[in-house]
């Protein structure tokens, strides 16, 4: 199964990457922003793991237009954030996230929130 | 001197409006006092002038007092949005070294666990049978270590996030101090000023609020925000 991670801090890409490798996961493809993660993303990718802050295009942006193309509609999309309050999660939904991460954040709640959407990934 | 108080940095603008009210209100007063003395010096009739010259300087006393009172107010405005933004700016760069400080003590700690890990394995190996269903055992935990110390290095992320706050917070006053410093002189040259330090963060690349502090009950409380908008939404 192939993940997106799109995140503007090279940083969080590898720890994420690391994270889904230790579980698993081995296929990934990288993004350092929302517009760069739009040309990256095809059918081939069925999860996509996001920040929110980033430059160019945001998390949000970035999943609002994924889920207007045909092929990004339906992938599951993980928003992992340092971002927490209630009117963020709320625009984040909205956005059309389907799960939520805070950061910093532990391998285990990576794991179970990837274990909860797996399903959707697979359809 | 007067103390700064804890609060995060008020809104700029309104200062702006009170600096620019004042700026206007004292510039129309001292224009007032300019017309006084301006009809004073134009008299046709000196000793009538000499008669009325207490009214005239009473009024324009009264005009300076306004300006700098104006000047007092726009001060005051100026130090209280001053301190409440350098007090927040303090704060976020002590978070800063906290978060540091934080990780550096977690990686340090997995350090000490994996050095304790490879003296078990040494001993396991010069142990006669060697007992390797122990050592996989070790070498497993020994990966979990490791693999914390990656997590743990997650704190480059919301540092950069929080100092990337701070510089634009400073350089948002640097502009103003500058702005100031214009306001109260006719001679200085903006562009004898020293450049600005840099390009100001974009705002849409930081989380203002980037903590390290309380994850787990940070991820709790997203969790049951989230579920509970899922199931109003269904």
């Amino acid at each position: 199964m192939k993940f997106l991670v799109v995140d503007d801090s090279a940083t969080m890409r590898r720890i994420v990457i690391n994270s889904l490798q230790r579980i698993g996961f081995h296929d990934t493809v990288e993004a350092g922003d929302g517009l760069e993660a739009l040309a990256r993303f095809d059918s081939s990718v069925r999860f996509v793991i996001t920040d929110w802050n980033m430059p160019n295009m945001s998390g949000t942006e970035f999943t609002k237009a994924l889920r207007l193309r045909a092929d990004g509609r339906r992938v599951p999309v993980l928003m992992v954030t340092t971002r927490s309050a209630k009117e963020d999660i709320l625009i984040a939904m909205a956005a059309g996230v389907s799960n939520f991460i805070v950061k910093p954040f532990t391998p285990q709640v990576l794991k179970e929130k990837i274990d909860a959407l797996l399903p959707a990934a697979a359809a | 001197m007067r103390s700064c108080r804890r609060r995060r940095p008020e809104n700029s603008a309104m200062t702006d409006a009170r600096a620019h009210a004042a700026y206007y209100e004292s510039e129309a007063a001292l224009r007032l006092v300019d017309q006084e003395l301006d009809q004073l010096r134009e008299a046709t009739d000196p000793a009538a002038s000499i008669v009325e010259l207490p009214l005239i300087l009473e009024r324009a006393n009264q005009q300076i007092h306004t300006v700098l009172a104006r000047l007092r107010d726009v001060r005051e405005a100026r130090h209280r949005s001053a301190c409440g933004t350098l007090q927040y700016t303090h704060e976020r760069i002590r978070a800063v070294t906290l978060a540091t400080e934080d990780a550096a003590t977690d990686i340090l700690d997995a350090c000490d666990r994996a050095r304790h890990i490879v003296d078990a394995l040494d001993a396991i190996d010069t142990a006669e049978p060697a007992d390797r269903g122990r050592a996989k055992a070790l070498r497993a935990t020994l990966r979990d270590e490791l693999f914390l110390m990656t997590g743990a290095l997650q704190f480059q992320d919301i540092t950069a996030q929080q100092l990337a706050h701070a510089s634009a917070v400073l350089m948002d006053m640097e502009t103003r101090l500058t702005d100031l410093a214009t306001l109260f002189s006719t001679t200085l040259s903006v562009a004898a000023l020293p450049a600005n330090s840099g390009a100001v963060p974009e705002a849409m690349t930081y989380d203002p609020n980037a903590t390290t502090r309380h994850a787990e009950a940070r991820q709790h409380l997203a969790d049951e925000i989230f579920m509970s908008a899922k199931v109003s939404a269904a």
